[in-house]
């Protein structure tokens, strides 16, 4: 499967331009787009985790700073999922007719996320030298990280978009899952706030380590990545990648058939 | 040349209905085999084969159609030998670049303009922006629509998109080229345009696949046929043998419509596919068509009647080409008729038409012009090449004509001899 889409990147690059260029047409802020979704949330999560639930920031940081940290990773994660489980499905047309590789549709909705996630991200840098104390060098983790986050992110959304084309239950599930799994994840809370009992679970989801190592590499003093918090994460990407590759490579040929 | 599509036992099994979960679809290989070993009733309920142990082969550089009334697995065909499905069992094997034209619709977006599109849909076929890029003016310019590449193409009109589709296949630079029906669409002047392309595509070393209900194209267009029938070949070889038993069958199957109606018109019965209407008082029993000459060239046709109070009638017969358009006749002058049942004969020496495929028509019309039974035979004849050039486009008419060499006077054309 990665072998033809290797062949055809050209194809994977025009479906990211098609995707970019029909996504503010017809809206009235257009690009603002970008950045309103991440600042909504922080705005949210700082009155309702931080005022109303009370929840504190470690020592020497900031609230706004740790939640943006994780939102950034986030909302990647969440943007790719929501746009590419319907990918499929909605490419109809083009997939009884053209025989593409398949695979292009879901993983160009992870390129057009790329987009919005450097842009979230930008937004961090330029909040953590106006709030924050700017960035520690260990920022330089981040590519890793986020090359591991691709990889997860490939492997779940691969695995759900071919599932939504049997089952449209997946798309329906979508929403309520990841408003869940953004609950379980310490997103809009430390980890340190999750009480002892609890962390083995919380470790079972790879986003957790995921998102807990963007913080402790993006914000100062920096250190690098824990590694009994990353190891389950890496085990947990790497698998889910492998299965959602097989699961999809291995029912691709249907697509046009069941649709 | 060899083949360059290859067909082997082709079955494609489709499942009926809209179902719920699907269980049986979602199971990926290898479980899913297993299961239909372990549960083989219910894994094959519901389910119909729209191909069955379809083989066929297809040399390089030729034109070979596809014939079949609706839903006898034509586009499924092509759809496989595309692969944008895979068959369920068999194998299609298919060497060089090929791409189906399925409908007029090609796959476009219907947000992004005409240009966003053409993009993309050469980089499904793998073409790059910069190879897309040099071809970009030729495909507006082929499609005509120069004015609206900018525009996106949900307000395009469904000829302009099936334009613009076709020229974007142009522009591919495929070996094989699968064509299912594309032609329907837009106005004659385009559909020209796209058959001269075809012809000199297939010039070019071009394999085509042609997938249509129009006889005449098909008959001037391919030289071998595939007939299809509820997923099995029914028969297939030289264009020039299975067309006509392709379209006598075609019309027995649409024929024997009888309709008696006073008040019915013309227009309203051929318009609900009627292949017999009239007022009635003298009726057609029976009527045989027999071609007295190998090449179909001279007919004689007996017509059984009978007469309820009618004193006389003119009797016609007449003849209507692939597309439905009528062609000729020829007409009585006023006969009287028997009360009850009579006979009549018509010879027709010489057939002014030119090779293809003509339907009868008989019909006994009132000597004031009222068409009291007319009916469209369930028959074909077919007129052959014998001793005709094949030259298409000139229509179906073949003028008597005296022809003699010009070299006895060198200043024609300007010509010296």
């Amino acid at each position: 499967m990665y072998r033809k889409l290797w062949r055809h990147r050209d194809l994977v690059l025009s479906l990211v331009r098609r995707q970019y260029q029909l996504r503010y047409r017809q809206s009235m802020v257009g690009f603002a787009w970008a950045i309103l979704p991440p600042l909504a949330t922080l705005g949210a999560a700082n009155i309702v985790f931080h005022q109303v639930a009370g929840v504190q920031a470690p020592e020497g940081t900031n609230y706004s700073i740790i939640t943006m940290a994780a939102l950034v990773p986030w909302s990647f994660f969440q943007n790719s999922l929501t746009s590419g489980v319907p990918s499929v499905v909605q490419a109809s047309s083009m997939l009884t007719r053209i025989p593409f590789p398949r695979a292009s549709l879901p993983l160009s909705m992870i390129g057009i996320s790329m987009l919005d996630l450097s842009i979230a991200a930008l937004l961090f840098v330029v909040l953590t030298y106006l709030i924050g104390d700017g960035l520690p060098l260990t920022a330089l983790w981040f590519p890793i990280l986020l090359g591991l986050e691709v990889l997860l992110v490939a492997g779940v959304t691969l695995l759900t978009s071919s599932l939504n084309l049997f089952a449209r239950d997946v798309k329906l599930a979508v929403p309520i899952a990841m408003q869940l799994w953004l609950f379980l994840t310490p997103v809009m809370y430390p980890l340190e706030s999750v009480s002892e009992s609890l962390r083995p679970y919380y470790l079972l989801n790879p986003m957790t380590g995921l998102v807990e190592s963007f913080r402790t590499v993006l914000i100062s003093p920096g250190a690098a990545p824990e590694l009994d918090l990353l190891l389950p994460t890496i085990i947990g990407a790497v698998s889910i990648f492998l299965l959602g590759s097989w699961y999809f490579a291995a029912t691709e040929n249907r697509f046009a058939d069941v649709i | 040349m060899d083949s360059v599509v290859v067909a082997e036992k082709i079955t494609k099994t489709y499942r009926v209905g809209v179902g719920r979960a699907r269980v049986r679809e979602m199971t990926p290989p290898p479980f899913d085999s297993a299961l239909s070993k372990v549960f083989p009733k219910w894994w094959w309920k519901g389910t119909f084969n729209a191909l069955e142990d379809v083989s066929m082969e297809i040399a390089g550089g030729s034109c070979v159609g596809i014939v079949g009334h609706n839903g006898a697995g034509k586009t499924t065909l092509l759809k496989v030998l595309a692969e944008v499905t895979a068959p369920t069992s068999g194998k299609a094997i298919v060497r060089g670049r090929v791409a189906a034209l399925v409908d007029a619709l090609v796959g476009f977006h219907p947000e992004l303009t005409g240009r966003e599109n053409a993009f993309l849909l050469g980089s499904m076929h793998g073409f790059g922006r910069k190879e897309m890029a040099s071809r970009i003016d030729d495909i507006f310019e082929f499609a005509e629509i120069e004015e609206m590449a900018d525009t996106p193409v949900k307000r395009y009109s469904s000829g302009m998109s099936a334009r613009l589709g076709f020229s974007i296949v142009t522009a591919l630079e495929l070996e094989i080229l699968l064509v299912d029906e594309i032609l329907a669409v837009g106005d004659a002047n385009f559909q020209r345009k796209c058959i001269e392309w075809l012809e000199g595509y297939r010039k070019s070393g071009g394999t085509l696949l042609f997938v249509s209900h129009n006889l005449g194209l098909v008959r001037s267009m391919t030289e071998r046929l595939v007939w299809l029938d509820h997923g099995r070949v029914v028969e297939e070889g030289p264009t020039d043998k299975v067309l006509p038993i392709y379209a006598q069958a075609m019309e027995r199957r649409d024929g024997g419509h009888r309709v008696y109606n006073r008040k019915a018109t013309k227009k309203a019965m051929e318009s609900r596919g009627m292949h017999r209407w009239g007022s009635g008082g003298a009726r057609v029993e029976e009527a045989h068509v027999n071609q007295t000459r190998p090449d179909g060239s001279a007919l004689e046709v007996t017509i059984d009647y009978e007469s309820d109070d009618v004193a006389n009638g003119v009797f016609c017969v007449g003849f209507i080409d692939e597309s439905g358009r009528e062609i000729g006749a020829a007409i009585s002058q006023p006969i009287p008729l028997d009360v009850g049942k009579g006979a009549i004969r018509c010879a027709i020496d010489n057939m002014p038409f030119r090779p293809g495929i003509y339907f009868p028509v008989v019909a006994i019309v009132s000597p004031e012009g009222e068409v009291r039974d007319r009916w469209r035979l369930d028959r074909a004849i077919v007129i052959e090449r014998n001793g005709h050039q094949s030259v298409d486009g000139f229509g179906a008419i073949e003028l008597p004509s005296a022809w003699s060499s010009s070299e006895s006077t060198p200043r024609v054309m300007g010509r010296t001899s």
